[in-house]
């Protein structure tokens, strides 16, 4: 495989700082307050591929969508090339951020409207992110990126209707659609989850290709640990709201720190491995986080746990070769 | 059924073969499909040349009528003739001329009514469902106050207080009052579109709020809004007689519903002149036919579930014997199910489709058996057709084979018989528990309905047995009276598998029970799954796309690929020695979580459209090690060391 960033980290590309989004709950005799996000510090470097996983509910398509200004922080900041997001201003400027922080969505199925043309995602993008192109400019870049993401012919593809493509074709014209932004950083929420095993490697690898030739860095939120591996140069671990570890992919995989980093990896089916089915009990849950109190929220089912997980919420601590943990027992 | 059959609506989500929402061909562009879906649909052509009469009539009126509907020539009350078709009428007016210059008003009023109609309630009923919160509270107000208003005695009132006004404030009248209701059924499409990610994209992008309504909503909407248009149109065909019937508006306009009016005041049904009465009433009612066919292929068009189409079996070509032509067999003692030559075929636009391919299996007592491929291979309708349950998701039907399970053949048993069987032997986990659930029933009502429908277990009985069998599967007896919304989606999951158990069955057959959990409770159901097969005894078929997730729990596997076998043999052996191409490419396509990273490659290419499935191995296309005789004809399936294999290069020991 091709050379990792690794501790070569190159400069943040992207950095949130607290980053905390909350949603209103409940009726409004019961206003609860959900905590989705809670607190992220998280980074991202030019053409670096960081992985975010956890659970579904823990937070990363929130994150994503804090990202891509679906949401706006409830606390925190979001600095995209050194300049705080808050402080964007005017259609122009939020619309120059969008196109340098496109997204990909995770259902193939219903993310490219049916009524149109492949093309008709592609050209919008241009129409309005890129008003120096040209009508026959535009027709060339819809050819460059459809062929960039491997739907070729482009001249024909262009054409098609979204029910005449597979799912794979499908989430590439969604990369094609991100590409023709000439992105700097792409967000792709579970691009693979819904597609079948024998093409899912064929969109992590155009992921991979595509930081290699267009210099993109990527944000690949997954629950899939394995394939975090196999795509990722840093992984993020979310567990109910918060980020419970970070650091080199291939590191935390094989000595994972975080007792819940430990469960997940374990959990991964892997048919070349001996089944040890000793980690394989738990049968608990993530917890709703509504209103919660201070304290880890992994104690529960932690085989860990001290008195002070109880009441101290866990920061995360440097471990030194840029891993990041937080607990309070780990080391 | 119960249960089992309510979870079949989840397969919803993926069709058998391939989502293709129009017609399957390909070419000629969006609207050539539509115009081929509509020139296929016989009420779409019906309804179409009706209102082409009616729309050339309207035109040419003067070329048609023989004569001046105004003239009062004639002689009066005639009956009808060769000079005059229908009549004239005790006003000495040719009936027939006057049925021909009323076409154009009584189509005017339907045709403008419809518009206006259907822009109100577009821009009504989406701008309710896009912008939400108060701005949907009161427009959803507004719509529906005019939907409960008696609108027909308000248009009285109004039309009768503005009575000179005429054909003008007629329309504007029908128009303004005539939209709430499909305003209602926009604005619900539209929500269930919101939730559609080409919308956030869209949004993400940067578009302005107005461009997203107009051009992502809207164009997605086009079958309802022109169901919207046709209904709101054959209402105003309706309304607008019915006033002019009653007097209202300008009774000296010409159309079908002034003819009414004038017939009526002249008692032409006693006066001898049935025609003024009835030829007016025909047109309308055939000008409303024609909306109406309109209105029903136009629903059926955008929504292929509800045309109903007939298996020609006679179009399947070397088929097997039908099912009734096989004499039932009883299972060897060692084996709980055997199927034998299993076939099921889909009716399609495009004739019919065979999904499963004469597979055979056999499940030994205890066994746990897997069966993986990729989405349309055939897995879940195999599936279904085991536990006879296709019907309305999936409504494929057997057409050969057997399935023999304790001595007799499934696929002969009618629906009682089968009642008798499923559930207390045979039972049946579905994918998402959310759907196969009841909401409106706690846990213990749903266990106690199962338990009635096949035991005479009594109430005592029942509640013992409900809390024996949650215990089974790790869940506190307390969770019995919970509604199944109240318990996390693993709970749910663990709660099927429980209810599945009540009866101690020979046989589970699971589709995807573990799909839509996180990995940490997936590993967990599998741990406990195999568990209380080696505690009750039970054999397991278990249908999946994820091999690696059966890998330490399945005795065998069984690879599927394009409805038919690609592969069975020992789950081990299968990981350690694939032969068959495809089922080497699907363990070559995940990463792994440990050992060395090596780049993969997947396995080029798409799965075939199985209406047209390619000549000889259906893998052939996607094949690296493909040869000319791979293509020559069907490949058999052959036996290597225990495994079964189709494929031409297994004997030589690939």
């Amino acid at each position: 495989m091709r050379p990792r960033g690794g501790g070569a980290l190159s400069e943040a590309l992207l950095r949130t700082e607290g980053l905390t989004r909350h949603f209103r709950v409940g009726k409004l005799t019961s206003r609860q307050t959900l905590h989705a996000v809670d607190d992220v510090d998280l980074t991202i470097g030019r053409g670096e591929i960081v992985a975010l996983v956890g659970e579904s509910g823990s937070g990363k398509s929130t994150i994503a969508r804090l990202l891509a200004l679906v949401h706006r922080p409830t606390r925190g900041e979001i600095w995209f090339e050194d300049r705080p997001l808050s402080r964007l201003r005017g259609r122009r400027s939020r619309l120059a951020y969008s196109a340098a922080v496109p997204m990909v969505f995770q259902d193939p199925y219903s993310s490219i409207n049916p009524a149109y043309r492949v093309s008709h995602g592609i050209v919008r993008g241009m129409k309005l992110h890129r008003g120096d192109l040209s009508r026959t400019g535009r027709g060339a870049e819809l050819n460059r990126v459809l062929d960039a993401v491997g739907l070729v012919p482009a001249g024909e593809t262009r054409r098609r209707f979204p029910y005449e493509l597979s799912g794979g074709q499908r989430q590439r014209v969604g990369f094609a659609q991100a590409l023709a932004l000439r992105p700097k950083l792409i967000v792709a929420d579970e691009p693979v989850s819904m597609l079948d095993v024998s093409i899912r490697v064929g969109v992590l690898n155009l992921m991979g290709e595509l930081r290699e030739q267009e210099g993109v860095s990527f944000l690949y939120i997954t629950h899939d640990v394995a394939s975090a591996r196999y795509l990722a140069d840093r992984i993020l671990v979310m567990y109910a709201g918060h980020l419970v570890e970070e650091g080199p992919t291939e590191d935390v995989l094989q000595r994972p720190k975080h007792p819940y980093t430990q469960l997940l990896v374990s959990a991964v089916p892997d048919p070349r491995a001996e089944l040890g089915l000793a980690d394989a009990r738990d049968v608990g849950e993530p917890p709703k986080v509504v209103d919660p109190k201070p304290g880890c929220r992994f104690r529960q089912r932690c085989p860990l746990a001290v008195a002070e997980c109880e009441t101290v919420t866990p920061q995360l601590r440097e471990l030194g070769d840029g891993r990041r943990v937080a607990c309070h027992v780990a080391s | 059924m119960s249960a089992s059959s309510i979870g079949a609506t989840d397969q919803l989500a993926t069709p058998p073969i391939g989502p293709k929402p129009l017609v399957a061909e390909v070419g000629g562009g969006r609207l050539g499909d539509i115009w081929r879906a509509i020139s296929r649909n016989r009420k779409a052509v019906a309804g179409l040349l009706l209102l082409l009469v009616f729309v050339v009539v309207s035109i040419f009126p003067g070329q048609i009528a023989p004569d001046d509907p105004t003239a009062q020539t004639y002689p009066p009350a005639l009956g009808p003739s060769w000079h005059h078709l229908l009549g004239t009428t005790s006003l000495r007016q040719d009936i027939f001329s006057q049925l021909i210059f009323g076409t154009r008003l009584s189509l005017v009023i339907a045709l403008a009514v419809g518009a206006i109609a259907t822009v109100l309630a577009v821009l009504i009923g989406v701008s309710a469902a896009y912008l939400g919160g108060i701005a949907d509270g009161i427009l959803s107000l507004v719509t529906d106050v005019i939907l409960v208003l008696p609108i027909f005695p308000l248009i009285i009132v109004i039309t009768a207080y503005r009575k000179n006004s005429g054909l003008f404030m007629l329309i504007i009248v029908l128009g303004v009052l005539g939209w709430s209701y499909g305003a209602r059924q926009l604005r619900s499409q539209a929500l269930s579109l919101r939730t559609r990610e080409f919308l956030e994209s869209a949004r993400v992008r940067g578009e302005r709020r107005l461009y997203v309504i107009l051009f992502e909503i809207l164009p997605t909407m086009t079958s309802l809004i022109v169901a919207t248009f046709l209904g709101s149109a054959l209402y105003a065909v309706l309304a607008a007689a019915g006033l002019q019937f009653i007097g209202l508006g300008d009774p000296n306009s010409q159309s079908w519903g002034t003819m009414l009016y004038w017939a009526q005041s002249n008692e032409a049904l006693f006066a001898g002149m049935p025609w003024w009465a009835l030829a007016p009433g025909i047109c309308l009612a055939l000008l409303g036919a024609a909306f109406a066919l309109l209105n029903y292929a136009f629903d059926e068009i955008s929504s292929p579930a509800l045309r109903v189409r007939k298996l020609e079996r006679s179009r399947i070509p070397g088929r097997l014997p039908s099912p009734a032509d096989t004499t039932p067999a009883v299972a060897p003692d060692r084996s709980v199910l055997k199927v034998e030559g299993l076939s099921v075929a889909y009716a399609t636009d495009a004739g019919p489709v065979v999904a499963v391919d004469n597979v055979d299996l056999d499940v030994g007592r205890g066994e746990f058996l897997a069966i993986v491929g990729e989405s349309g291979c055939g897995k879940s309708t195999l599936l279904y057709a085991i536990a006879r349950l296709l019907g309305a998701p999936l409504p494929g039907e057997i057409i050969g084979g057997r399935v023999l399970f304790q001595g007799q053949d499934l696929v002969l048993l009618e629906e009682r018989e089968l009642r008798r069987v499923r559930w207390r032997d045979l039972s049946v986990v579905m994918q998402s528990a959310m759907n196969a659930l009841n909401p409106v029933l706690t846990v213990a009502e749903q266990m106690r309905d199962a338990c009635r429908a096949h035991s005479k277990m009594s109430k005592a009985e029942i509640e013992e047995r409900s809390r024996e069998v949650l215990r089974l599967v790790s869940i506190d007896p307390v969770h019995l009276h919970s509604y199944p919304h109240q318990l996390s989606g693993g709970m749910r999951q663990r709660a099927m598998i429980a209810m599945a158990l009540l009866f101690t069955p020979d046989l589970v057959i699971m589709d995807e029970p573990t799909s839509a959990l996180d990995v940490v409770a997936q590993r967990s159901l599998m741990v406990q799954i195999k568990e209380l097969q080696e505690r009750l005894g039970f054999a397991v078929i278990f249908v999946t796309h994820d091999m690696s997730l059966v890998s330490h729990f399945s005795d065998r596997l069984l690879v599927m690929y394009a409805g038919q076998v690609a592969e069975l043999s020992s789950t081990r052996e299968l990981f350690d020695r694939p032969r068959h191409p495809y089922s080497q490419g699907l363990l070559e396509a995940f990463p792994s979580i440990r050992g060395p990273k090596v780049r993969l490659l997947g396995i080029p290419g798409s799965p075939p459209d199985l209406a047209h499935p390619p000549a000889g191995c259906r893998f052939a296309p996607r094949c690296a090690h493909v040869q000319p005789r791979c293509t020559e004809g069907e490949v058999p399936l052959s036996t290597v060391n225990g495994s079964v294999v189709r494929c031409v290069l297994a004997e030589e020991g690939h």
